[in-house]
């Protein structure tokens, strides 16, 4: 093989790699995004105020706490989320953009941020609104 | 060859190598800095800037000046070949609008025997590198566009997102604002860009510069480089 197709064969071979990881990667951010999604549904259906405090984001769950005066997890359960069903042939549509993420349930949409423990619910309880941002019942800040 | 002779037969592509890599570097800590402030305003964790070397917001920022400056190129390769500018240094005499001659052009049976093999060859291969140039600039301009418009949506639905608005797809997001606000900023720059060296060239010099007629020529001779 001349050397010029060879460095070819190596580029296509580079490129194909790339890709391959790529699709990978925004695959598994996808997985991990619903997975982390579904556990603040079953937590929130459970009741379990812990749970659900330690699905939020840093800044949501500070919200939450200062709004009702009392900690995260007693807040939370008196907040108006709907609690979606919590298997994952429930969730219509995961959609995952480098570090940010929207999961649709029937009843609730969720907005996700990658955190260095993981995907955390950014604000919850969302209704779209048409060309402005969607309300939403739980949101930090 | 000695490592210093190499340097000065390859100064300009050297140069302009070491600038281009240097100015990404720049780059990539300042769009770093600037991406961290609005996720800490957000409420949202920061990231290395490792992370955002292989972040879209990065990518298309970096795409969208590539496919401009192509675009630049390209279209000044092709149409430099049928407009030209009376007096300016930036283009060919008057008299030699087109594609000029074969002998003109040193090809076919009218090749040297230094000349590259594919212009003595004829047919295909001759017709395919007598536009390589302008091929290989437009090939990249079209490459760097479209990887402006994937890499554009992934940055824009990242921000929507950020903003909790909903994300779109890549056939919406080729006809927004957003993706034709970016193109076309970088588009009139070169444009402008490229006027603007053709008209000034008429009439000031630069002693020394290919780019520059000779300082004493007339502002009517056209086509001439110092």
């Amino acid at each position: 093989m001349p050397w010029r197709w060879q460095w070819g064969a190596a580029a296509a071979t580079g490129a194909a790699l790339v890709l391959t990881t790529a699709c990978g990667a925004v695959e598994e951010r996808r997985t991990a995004a619903m997975a982390a999604a579904l556990d603040f549904e079953r937590a929130l259906g459970a009741r379990d105020g812990g749970a659900v405090c330690r699905a939020l984001a840093p800044a949501t769950r500070e919200e939450v706490a200062q709004s009702a005066k009392t900690t995260c997890a007693k807040g939370i359960l008196d907040e108006e989320v709907p609690s979606a069903d919590a298997v994952p042939e429930d969730v219509q549509s995961v959609d995952v953009n480098g570090r940010q993420a929207r999961v649709v349930f029937p009843a609730d949409t969720l907005f996700l941020s990658l955190f260095p423990g993981g995907w955390k619910i950014v604000a919850a309880g969302c209704t779209p609104r048409p060309q402005r941002p969607y309300r939403c019942t739980l949101k930090g800040g | 060859m000695t490592a210093r002779r190499f340097l000065r037969d390859n100064g300009l592509g050297l140069a302009f190598g070491t600038a281009f890599v240097l100015a990404l570097i720049g780059q990539a800590f300042a769009g770093h800095a600037d991406f961290n402030n609005q996720l800490v305003a957000d409420d949202l964790q920061p990231i290395s800037v490792g992370d955002y070397m292989a972040s879209s917001d990065f990518a298309v920022d970096v795409m969208e000046n590539w496919q401009s400056e192509y675009l630049q190129f390209f279209l000044y390769v092709f149409l430099t070949v049928w407009l030209v500018q009376r007096g300016s240094p930036e283009s060919k005499s008057l008299d030699r609008i087109g594609v000029e001659s074969d002998e003109d052009q040193q090809v076919g049976p009218h090749a040297r025997p230094d000349s590259p093999r594919w212009a003595a060859a004829g047919g295909i291969r001759l017709k395919v590198y007598a536009s390589s140039l302008g091929q290989a600039m437009g090939a990249i301009f079209v490459l760097s566009w479209l990887a402006q418009s994937v890499t554009g949506v992934s940055a824009y639905n990242e921000e929507q997102l950020r903003q909790l608005q909903a994300p779109t797809s890549w056939r919406e997001y080729i006809v927004s604002a957003d993706f034709w606000d970016r193109t076309l900023q970088n588009w009139q720059s070169e444009f402008i860009a490229i006027a603007s060296m053709a008209i000034l060239s008429i009439y000031l010099r630069q002693r020394g510069s290919p780019e520059s007629k000779p300082v004493g020529a007339p502002h009517h001779s056209t086509g001439v480089e110092g």
